[in-house]
């Protein structure tokens, strides 16, 4: 038995203790270091996880968006593997903020959920890429599902510059963007509740590197096990 | 005022969903090393026989 560590093995290992590193910060920020904002409470330290998961969302989707481009454009399976992995990911992460949010409207709003422009868009979001992950499960394997999936992986990203000005073109229930707004960056908000929000969306996208690297290794292996089929129909 | 089962049931979801996906994604991965040890067995039998 080889107990050698390959590189690629090696820098998973060290991804893996930099996330929990950063997770186990984060959450020593949004618990004891940030103070509890006054009008809403403790409950209002659900947005310590909320814009994370939308931050980890947009940007796994964002990579499918690119991945397909590149899928389309060099007609590599690498390409289209990324795209799928980053889609299931961002599903995951943007149905937490489908149930972070309401959560945190009930308490604020009084109501778990409203028809405003950013909720719609997001629900919007979330069904266009799981439509996409259903196409993938049930369009047969090959080139033409990888381009189908890729068309609606592309157009799916439109949504998501509509999700982001949609607070600032119609009037809206949801606050408008604190960290990425016309005053400046950050200009929005208290120091520390900044910091702790760096934190925790650094924690998350260490988080998404670690999630892509073991789904893009899924993916291979079924590869993998597709060729060596192959090659055992063929050797009979 | 703070609504503290609300920020118990967030976490709960978050945390939760992530432990899950992770769990569901190291379970899927298991079943296809599996599923490659027995094929690359398998040939093994078929080029020696």
């Amino acid at each position: 038995m080889n107990e050698e560590t390959s590189a690629p093995e090696e820098s998973g290992h060290v991804l893996f203790w930099l996330t929990c590193a950063g997770l186990a910060t984060a959450l020593w920020a949004i618990f004891l270091f940030v103070p509890t904002e006054k009008t809403e409470g403790a409950v209002q330290r659900i947005m310590y996880f909320h814009i994370p998961s939308a931050w980890l969302a947009f940007f796994a989707f964002f990579i499918v968006f690119v991945s397909s481009i590149l899928f389309l454009w060099k007609k590599d399976r690498e390409w289209d593997i990324y795209a799928q992995s980053s889609a299931e990911i961002g599903v995951v992460f943007c149905s937490l903020v489908l149930i972070t949010g309401p959560i945190w409207a009930k308490p604020i709003w009084g109501a778990w959920w409203v028809w405003d422009a950013r909720l719609t868009s997001t629900l919007i979001l979330w069904l266009i890429y799981v439509a996409y992950l259903m196409l993938r499960g049930h369009v047969e394997s090959g080139s033409a599902r990888a381009r189908y999936a890729a068309v609606v992986g592309i157009a799916g990203f439109l949504d998501i510059p509509l999700i982001h000005f949609s607070v600032l073109w119609w009037r809206t229930f949801h606050p408008k963007p604190k960290i990425i707004s016309a005053e400046g960056l950050g200009t929005g908000m208290d120091t520390t509740m900044l910091v702790t929000l760096l934190l925790s969306l650094g924690a998350f996208t260490l988080l998404y590197f670690l999630l892509l690297g073991q789904r893009i290794e899924i993916e291979k292996t079924k590869d993998e096990i597709d060729h060596l089929k192959k090659e055992r129909l063929y050797s009979h | 005022m703070d609504h503290l089962g609300f920020l118990f049931a967030a976490n709960v979801f978050v945390w939760g969903g992530i432990l899950l996906y992770i769990f569901t994604l190291k379970k899927r991965q298991q079943a296809l090393r599996k599923d490659l040890e027995l094929l690359k067995a398998s040939l093994n039998k078929d080029s020696e026989s």
